[in-house]
Formats: C-alpha cells, sequence, structure tokens
C-alpha cells in the first residue's frame, strides 16, 4: 500500500487480490483531503488557548551574569536564614513546653443525680473454713441427782450407768 | 552633597532598572513572536497530514478535527523545545497518534462510528453514480471492519504503512519500535488480513 519498497506487498505469501483491496480501502482512508477552513480553526485555538504564565524579569537584576548569580545567592541565603530561623523558634518553644512532664488531674466532681449505693455495704465472699472432725465439748453439763428417780432406758440401764462418752456423742449426734 | 550623590546614584539605578526590563520585555516579545510564527508555520504544512492520520483511525471528522488541535495545543505547551526536535513531520504524527489511540481507547463503549452512509459521504464522488457510490462504500467498510478485527500491533503498523510519506523506518519512530519489528508486523498484518478477507467472503 506504500510506493515504499520496504511497504510493498510483493513477495508476501498472502492472497494478492485480498491485499489489493486492504491496500485500496486503507489508502482511500488515509489520502482523504482535510475539510476546509481546518487551518485557520487551529489557528483560532492556538490564539484562544491560556497563555503560559511568565515570569517577570527582577528589575534591580543586570545584564551581568556574576551580577545576578551573587543576588541570587543572597536570596537563596536569606529564604534559608529565614526558614531556619522560624524552624529554630518553634524548636526552642516546644523544648520550655516540654518541662511539666505530670499533669495534674483535677478531682472528679461529686454531681448530683446518677445512681448511688443506697447504702448497701458490700460483703466480701469468704471460703468454707476447715471441716472440725473432732466433735466440740460441751461446755455446760447437765448434772444428773443421785437421788433422782431411775427410770430405766430401752436397753434396761439408767443414765448414770451408761458410760459419759454415749451420752456426749448422742447429744453431739441430735445437735 | 553627599544626600544628592546618594539620590542620583539611586535614579541612576531605578533607571538603568527600568531600562533593563524594557530591553528584556522586547526580547521576550520578538522571541514570543517567533515562536508564535513558527507553530503557524507548522499548522500550516501538517495540519492536513495530521488530520488524515488521525481521520484513519478514528473515522469521525470531528473527531479527527479535535485530535488535530489537541496536537496543537500540546505544540504550543512545548514551543520552547521545538527547535530541539530533529524531525517536525514525524514528531507530530507520533503526538497524534498518541492522542488519536488514547481517544479510541476511551470511546470504546460509544458506538462505532463505522456505518456505510458515513463512509459513503466522506468517500470521493469520483464520477460513479449514487449505486456504484453505495457499493464502494459497502466494500470499503467490509475491509475496514476486517482490520479492526486485527490484533492492535498489527493493526497499527499496517494503518501507518498506508500513508504514502511514512517510510517503515519513520513508522517505527512513531511507533517507537525498531524497523524490523515493523517489517515482521507488516508481514503478520497482511497474512491475517489475507485470511480474514477470505473468511469473510465465504460467508458471504
Amino acid at each position: 500500500m506504500n510506493t515504499n519498497s520496504h511497504n510493498s506487498v510483493v513477495g508476501y505469501g498472502a492472497s494478492h487480490q485480498e491485499l489489493r483491496q486492504t491496500e485500496e480501502s486503507l489508502r482511500l482512508i488515509a489520502s482523504l483531503p482535510a475539510p476546509e477552513g481546518l487551518e485557520r480553526r487551529v489557528h483560532e485555538a492556538l490564539r484562544s488557548a491560556p497563555q503560559r504564565g511568565r515570569v517577570l524579569a527582577w528589575p534591580a537584576a543586570s545584564a551581568h551574569g556574576w551580577m545576578q548569580d551573587w543576588m541570587r545567592s543572597a536570596a537563596a541565603a536569606a529564604i534559608v536564614f529565614v526558614v531556619a530561623g522560624g524552624g529554630w523558634g518553634v524548636y526552642s518553644r516546644v523544648q520550655q513546653g516540654q518541662r511539666a512532664k505530670v499533669i495534674a488531674m483535677p478531682a472528679p466532681a461529686v454531681t448530683s443525680g446518677g445512681f448511688s449505693s443506697a447504702g448497701a455495704m458490700r460483703t466480701p465472699q469468704t471460703l468454707n473454713g476447715p471441716v472440725l472432725t473432732h466433735p466440740e465439748q460441751p461446755k455446760t453439763q447437765k448434772k444428773i441427782p443421785a437421788h433422782a428417780g431411775v427410770t430405766p432406758g430401752a436397753n434396761g440401764k439408767t443414765p448414770m450407768q451408761a458410760p459419759p462418752a454415749q451420752v456426749l456423742g448422742r447429744a453431739a449426734a441430735s445437735r | 552633597m553627599c544626600l544628592r550623590l546618594v539620590c542620583m546614584s539611586t535614579s541612576q539605578a531605578i533607571y538603568a532598572g527600568w531600562m533593563e526590563i524594557t530591553h528584556s520585555a522586547v526580547v521576550d516579545q520578538a522571541h514570543h513572536r517567533a515562536e508564535e510564527a513558527a507553530l503557524a508555520a507548522l499548522v500550516d504544512q501538517y495540519a492536513g497530514a495530521l488530520y488524515r492520520v488521525a481521520f484513519s483511525v478514528l473515522r469521525n471528522p470531528a473527531d479527527a478535527e479535535d485530535a488535530v488541535q489537541e496536537t496543537f495545543l500540546r505544540v504550543l505547551r512545548h514551543r520552547d523545545t521545538l527547535n530541539e526536535v530533529r524531525d517536525q513531520r514525524v514528531w507530530l504524527i507520533r503526538i497524534v497518534w498518541n492522542i488519536v489511540l488514547d481517544r479510541k481507547r476511551r470511546a470504546k463503549t460509544r458506538p462505532e462510528t463505522d456505518d456505510v452512509a458515513e463512509l459513503a459521504r466522506v468517500l470521493p464522488a469520483n464520477g460513479l453514480s449514487a449505486e456504484a457510490r453505495a457499493a464502494a462504500a459497502q466494500h470499503h467498510a467490509r475491509v475496514l471492519a476486517c482490520v479492526e478485527q486485527l490484533p492492535p500491533k498489527e493493526r497499527e503498523v499496517l494503518q501507518l504503512s498506508a500513508f504514502e510519506e511514512l517510510s517503515s523506518v519513520e513508522i517505527a519512530e512513531v511507533l517507537g519500535i525498531t524497523e524490523s519489528s515493523v517489517r515482521s508486523r507488516l508481514f503478520r498484518a497482511r497474512n491475517l488480513m489475507a485470511g480474514l478477507l477470505n473468511h469473510e467472503r465465504s460467508l458471504r
């Protein structure tokens, strides 16, 4: 589709007729004329495009290169000085402010309203104590008068005849 | 006396500064005018070629014209580097090519503008009857539909090779590939096209 030898179709394996059709169509599309007034419209678009901002020349700057360099260096030094000074000022203030490291919190004010304990006291839960294995000794023993009427027990023995340990054991059991 | 001297030197300095502004402004203005003239010359020389490149991909006159305008707006933004460009024609074609591909990628959701009526409208009459023109448009639309089915790399080379003014070296420069890649892609594209057209004909 190109008149250049390297773009020529001849010599390739594809079917010649199909390739000629492709060539014709693509070349036709590629050779369509541009619409009327295209250049004028492009010129207008360029004219109405926002112009790039231009940096104003420094009035004091002269044509000598060394002067410009000197002034640029001075301006750069001034900017560095201002920035560094500002930074140092902020840094020194922050150092002063860091003296109080403990912050005293105010006591919480008692506010009216809200929930109250209503006088209830908390009793801690206690663990079960050790279990007593030996029976406790009674503090007072009933004295049985010797002359008192003897009534035989179920086993035919009077209480006096029974050993005291048995009596105590029964008392402990009944308790 | 001393004060007067100081006043004199100050006024001289201001005057010198003012002169400097005026001089630099004049130089700036002249430079600006030269840039504008160079850009206008580029528009007059290459707008048509760029339009054809854009139209070969977009197939829509309005979109192609927009692409050309966007190309020159980009050039306007980089007009400082205009003198450094070795081949301005290839450089411009590369810019418009990238714009066009980007637009086509973004406009994939839009309906295709490859309808036969649109093609018949833009094709040259060449003394053909209305029927003959319609048949020719139909034929070209079929071929172009097959071109669209090609893989992007092969399609791009094939479309650019249709421009007689572009050599394979320049096509390689536009696409940012080597010349041997251009040749191999072109070979593949032609084989694929032959197959597609054969298949399309067998279906008819």
